[in-house]
């Protein structure tokens, strides 16, 4: 009978301390919440780094320079993406063709065009400033275009590419970052809540062998090659005299070249698009820490900033994910919306007009409106606590 | 061995003071294996050779398309047909105009053109020049006014560059008069030149010197890299200049001065050198394809970067299609005991092979036979410590240079012909430009120090030190083991007496004199050094006597040199009498035998870091001789097989040890033994001493006193 009751009493202050919790999170945070199922996709964020410098080392820069070229096409705007660059090639004196990067020898793209904006250039490319940039641990000085200002909606691209080797990827031959280092920066990231899901993208020798450490949920991770495996460049240039960009970032190129950013195709797609007798090597992508089916992922989910547009009656307001199957939803893409403003806003959620106004929508902004009053949350909640006793003293009595 | 292990329990000496003590009791058998090891492992080192790869990764050889095209070609041919029509009577006259069109041409191009005057070194013996530094000659300024040459340099800054490097191409030509290979190498030059003025990707300066080669291909390249790497600080240029105000037409001759703007008198500098190529084309031809020499070996066996090789090598045979080759004793190619020993080898690998696949012993017996003829060939030439060609000038100052002797197929005669062979020679050029010009820091990837046993192929420094470590191993245990015996053979009759307190007082005197014995002997050593270094530098004075022909110079030398032993043995004498030690002249030849061979010891471990090859060949002349010695007295009387053998291989030895004959023995086996004399030998070691080879103090220093050690402990009347 004691213990019967006990364990009532323990069940009831677990409810009880959840409840507020929850409470606390809705008053406190206003929109945020912390489990990652609840909280909407907001933003997309790209991190593209080259680490290796040198003119013989052409192909990485190139690598990087297609990748930021596609996810800008695919809607990734310029203030979300960190590029870090050691941004020796266009200008080298080596290089046939001054301040142009290519990354076929066709020679019909130039990657290094007009509106190419790098973050981190030359000697900045450090691991320092590597996992400052994902830690958002910087100094007071740096500008906020250089830093990384996602937030627990945000889906985050890092693509990374230079040599490597088992577990550690070489900084421009003076630096390694090492997989332990790596682990634990997405470990941070996790903690500070910066991202809701991560996607790791490496183009490097034994590339595999950098995701060993990683632990945090919601990160997707894929190499170029597994432990023991070279990655390989594609081919080489006989005009420039290097060769200009590898297999798995070509081969990824030309799968995001047929797409759109209205496109649906989904990341399984994309990894099953990864053929070993063409690369030379074997992909290798990690999904034990990712909740969701790749099947139904857009690969826009993290190459494009494709967002559910939600229409609500007001602006500056959230609903929950599971509501919106009845608000009529809008793909849009986000620089189309927010090309000029160059909003730093950590959601984009806007109004339409000549939407049609749904019934529910009503009563969630009424009881918004009457949360978002209440300007003392903790009175809230200790108001909430001692109501709770006198239901805990009535439960203790029945039981007994 | 059973005195020692009861021995074990008392002292218990250090382990690796037993295992010194056990060599030493074994010294005879060790040093037989060690020997015989040393030797089969030289032999072995063709067997043992690594293919070449680049290790470079920044040189990315052949990965862009030749951009020569027939169009350089037509300006180059358009060049040697304008050199050719200015042939005047006079040299002198045909030397300054055509110095001027290439001038113009070279301005012409938007290049930097100056000229570069210089007075050609006197070849005299400078006993101080060993290991100096080059410029130092110039203080000597003893030169002769009128005879100087005059190179072209031309100059492209590289339009995005930094300015801080350079890649410096070299063409010796003699301006008065010209070879059909010397224009044909002008040509080749001019034409990458000229391509290389319109280039959009050149990182580094381009310098392109016409070297006067009226004196020679190697004075003029060292000339002008003495001025460049000496700044002066003045209106003139060069050193040379200052001392001779002569005038100097050139300048008086420019008329017009638009066109020779470019064109200055003081010395143009671009950046430090990454790189220098020396073109030659040679004037014989080839019967079957162009083909391509390598000439790598600078002063004092220093070698250019392997991967400057790899890459020539890898764009001559993969992008042009030339057949590459490097020096070989041709001789060799035909001996037959080289290729029974090739077979040995070959199935010796494929044994190996059936045993394990994995291991990859064993070459081809012809292989072998052809890798031997070249490691012989690299290793002479090392050991020689003269430079092949021009670019022993580059290596004085750590610039890795190669020479690339390009010879045609056939006659040069037909025009599409020679158009063709232009282009290969112009692409090969412009390839290794290329290569070199994506370069971020000096060559420093690969090897300094190896053997080539064929133009892919090579001994790294860590193989071919194992048979020069197993060579002079046995040195100090024989030395100590000598020296010990020497020792203790006089210590066992007084062992046997019955000691009273007045004999062990004696006998410990006699012990003190007995341990100081061997300074007797180290004298005398010491001595015969002494007499080594005279020997060596009797040729300063020797070359001071006017006319007279090598024979008689080397005739002199060797009265002189007798004298001066004679001198020295009476004055300073060998037999320095002394009552104690006279006792126990039974030993005395073992200990100076024991400090003769530390002495051979020393000296070759020193030579083997100055100049690795000298010391090589040195060790497999002078090490049998040494560790064999042994007065011939004793194998006179002793008079049995045993004996005899020995005293016929000590004979053998000591007389091929001799440089004289060894010089002349390996001439003979190299050229063959028509019309070799006495000279060639006086003529040989001048030239070592005119390049300032270490090669020279090595034979006067160390090989020939030690032979004469070694010839005083045969004729030893003990």
């Amino acid at each position: 009978m004691q213990s019967s009751f006990s364990k009532m009493t323990a069940f009831l202050l677990a409810i009880l301390v959840l409840g507020s919790t929850l409470l606390c999170n809705s008053t406190a945070y206003g929109t945020h919440s912390s489990s990652p199922e609840t909280t909407m996709h907001t933003n997309n964020w790209a991190v593209l780094v080259c680490t290796s410098r040198f003119w013989f080392n052409y192909r990485h820069m190139a690598n990087t320079l297609s990748l930021y070229r596609t996810v800008k096409r695919l809607g990734i705007p310029d203030e979300r993406i960190i590029l870090m660059l050691a941004d020796d090639m266009a200008c080298n004196a080596r290089n046939k063709y001054p301040a142009q990067v290519f990354n076929n020898e066709n020679h019909r793209l130039n990657l290094y065009g007009d509106n190419v904006e790098v973050d981190y250039r030359g000697y900045e490319v450090t691991v320092e400033n590597f996992l400052r940039v994902l830690t958002g641990r910087h100094a007071t000085a740096v500008p906020r275009s250089k830093q990384l200002l996602s937030d627990e909606g945000s889906h985050i691209l890092l693509y990374m590419t230079g040599h490597g080797g088992d577990e550690f990827l070489k900084f421009q031959d003076s630096e390694e970052l090492q997989s332990h280092d790596l682990a634990d920066a997405v470990k941070q990231m996790k903690e500070k809540r910066r991202f809701k899901e991560l996607l790791i993208m490496v183009d490097t020798c034994q590339a595999a062998t950098l995701f060993n450490q990683l632990h945090s949920p919601g990160v997707l991770a894929i190499g170029s090659s597994m432990k023991g495996e070279n990655s390989y460049s594609h081919h080489l240039d006989p005009d420039i005299g290097v060769s200009v960009v590898d297999r798995f970032t070509y081969y990824t190129l030309a799968f995001f070249e047929k797409l759109n950013m209205y496109n649906n195709a989904s990341l399984s797609s994309l990894f099953s698009s990864y053929n070993p007798n063409t690369l030379m090597s074997t992909a290798y992508y990690r999904t034990d820490l990712y909740q969701r089916q790749l099947e139904e992922v857009p690969v826009t989910n993290f190459f494009g900033s494709v967002m559910e547009t939600i229409h609500t009656d007001s602006a500056y307001r959230v609903v929950s994910r599971k509501k919106y199957g009845e608000v009529e939803t809008i793909m849009l893409s986000e620089e189309s919306l927010h090309h000029d403003e160059r909003s730093l806003m950590n959601l984009s959620v806007r109004d339409q007009v000549g939407n049609t106004e749904s019934s529910f929508g009503d009563i969630w902004s009424l009881f918004y409106h009457k949360v978002e009053k209440i300007e003392d949350a903790d009175t809230l909640v200790n108001y909430g606590l001692l109501a709770m006793l006198p239901v805990l003293a009535v439960f203790t009595w029945l039981s007994s | 061995m059973a005195e020692t292990e009861t021995d074990i329990p008392k002292m218990k000496p250090r382990p690796i003071v037993r295992l010194g003590l056990f060599l030493m009791s074994h010294s005879l058998l060790a040093s037989i294996v060690c020997c015989s090891a040393g030797v089969l492992a030289l032999l072995l080192l063709p067997v043992l050779a690594k293919n070449t790869y680049i290790s470079e990764n920044a040189l990315m050889p052949g990965s862009a398309n030749p951009m020569l095209s027939n169009q350089d070609i037509v300006q180059a041919n358009k060049l040697a047909e304008d050199l050719s029509d200015l042939d005047f009577k006079s040299a002198e006259t045909a030397g300054i105009q055509r110095r001027r069109l290439i001038a113009q041409y070279i301005s012409n191009l938007g290049a930097e053109a100056s000229y570069h005057k210089f007075h050609p070194p006197m070849n005299r013996f400078h006993p101080l020049h060993f290991f100096a530094t080059p410029d130092s000659e110039m203080i000597e300024g003893s030169t002769n006014c009128s005879i100087y040459g005059v190179n072209m340099v031309g100059i492209i800054r590289a339009p995005r560059g930094d300015g801080k490097e350079a890649i410096v191409l070299v063409t010796p030509y003699n301006f008065g008069r010209s070879s059909q290979g010397e224009t044909l190498s002008l040509s080749i030059a001019f034409s990458v030149f000229s391509l290389l003025t319109r280039v959009t990707w050149l990182a580094k300066d381009i310098i392109w010197l016409v070297a006067d080669a009226q004196f020679g291909e190697y004075p003029p390249v060292a000339a002008w890299l003495r001025d460049y790497h000496t700044p002066a600080f003045g209106s003139f240029g060069t050193l040379g200049a200052e001392m001779c105000c002569k005038t100097y037409n050139i300048y008086e001759l420019e008329q017009d001065s638009i066109e020779q703007r470019n064109l200055t008198d003081g010395l143009k500098r671009a950046g430090t050198m990454a790189a220098a190529l020396v073109i030659n084309v040679a004037d014989k031809n080839e019967p079957f394809e162009d083909s391509l020499g390598m000439y790598v070996e600078a002063s004092n066996g220093q070698m250019p970067n392997l991967d400057l090789i790899n890459i020539v090598n890898y764009l001559a045979v993969h992008r042009q299609g030339l057949r590459v080759k490097v020096e070989k004793f041709w001789s060799l190619l035909g001996s037959k005991w080289l290729k029974i020993l090739g077979e040995v080898f070959e199935s010796l690998g494929e044994v190996a092979k059936s045993l394990n696949p994995q291991w990859k012993f064993g070459i081809p017996a012809a292989d072998y036979v052809e890798g031997t003829a070249t490691l012989v060939s690299s290793l002479y030439y090392q050991a020689l410590g003269i430079p092949t060609g021009a670019h022993g000038a580059f290596r004085d100052f750590q610039v890795d240079a190669i020479t690339l002797e390009i010879s045609p197929r056939v006659s040069s005669t037909n025009k599409g012909r020679r158009n063709e062979f232009l282009l290969r020679g112009g692409r090969l050029i412009e390839g290794v430009i290329r290569s070199v010009n994506n370069l971020l820091e000096k060559f420093h990837q690969s090897f300094f120090l190896y053997l080539l046993t064929s133009p892919s192929k090579f001994v790294s420094v860590g193989v071919y030190m194992i048979p020069f470590a197993l060579l002079v191993a046995p040195l100090p245990l024989v030395a100590a083991s000598l020296y010990a015996d020497g020792n203790s053979k006089n210590l066992s009759p007084q062992n046997g007496k019955s000691t009273s307190s007045t004999t062990v007082a004696a006998d410990e005197l006699g012990i003190t004199f007995r341990s100081w014995k061997w300074l007797n002997a180290a004298r005398k050593v010491f001595v015969v050094h002494v007499w080594g270094a005279i020997v060596s530098l009797l040729p300063y004075f020797i070359s001071q006597i006017p006319d007279c022909s090598p024979e008689y110079r080397f005739g002199i030398w060797v009265i002189f040199s007798l004298l001066v032993l004679l001198i020295l043995y009476f004055i300073l004498g060998f037999q320095l009498p002394l009552a104690q030690v006279s006792r126990y002249e039974k030993g005395e030849w073992a200990i100076l035998k024991s400090v003769t061979i530390s002495a051979v010891f020393i000296g070759l471990c020193l030579m083997s870091v100055i100049n690795f090859a000298t010391a090589e060949i040195g060790a497999l002349l002078m090490v049998p001789t040494c560790l064999l010695a042994c007065p011939l007295k004793l194998d006179t009387e002793a008079c049995n097989l045993k004996s005899v053998t020995r005293m016929v291989t000590n004979l053998v030895l000591v007389t091929l040890s001799f440089p004289p004959v060894a010089f002349f023995v390996l001439k003979g086996v190299v050229e063959g033994h028509d019309g070799s004399n006495v000279g060639d030998f006086w003529i040989w070691v001048e030239s070592l001493w005119a390049w300032n080879s270490a090669t020279y103090l090595y034979m006067g220093m160390v090989h020939l006193p030690c032979w004469v050690l070694c010839l005083h402990v045969l004729l030893h009347s003990c």
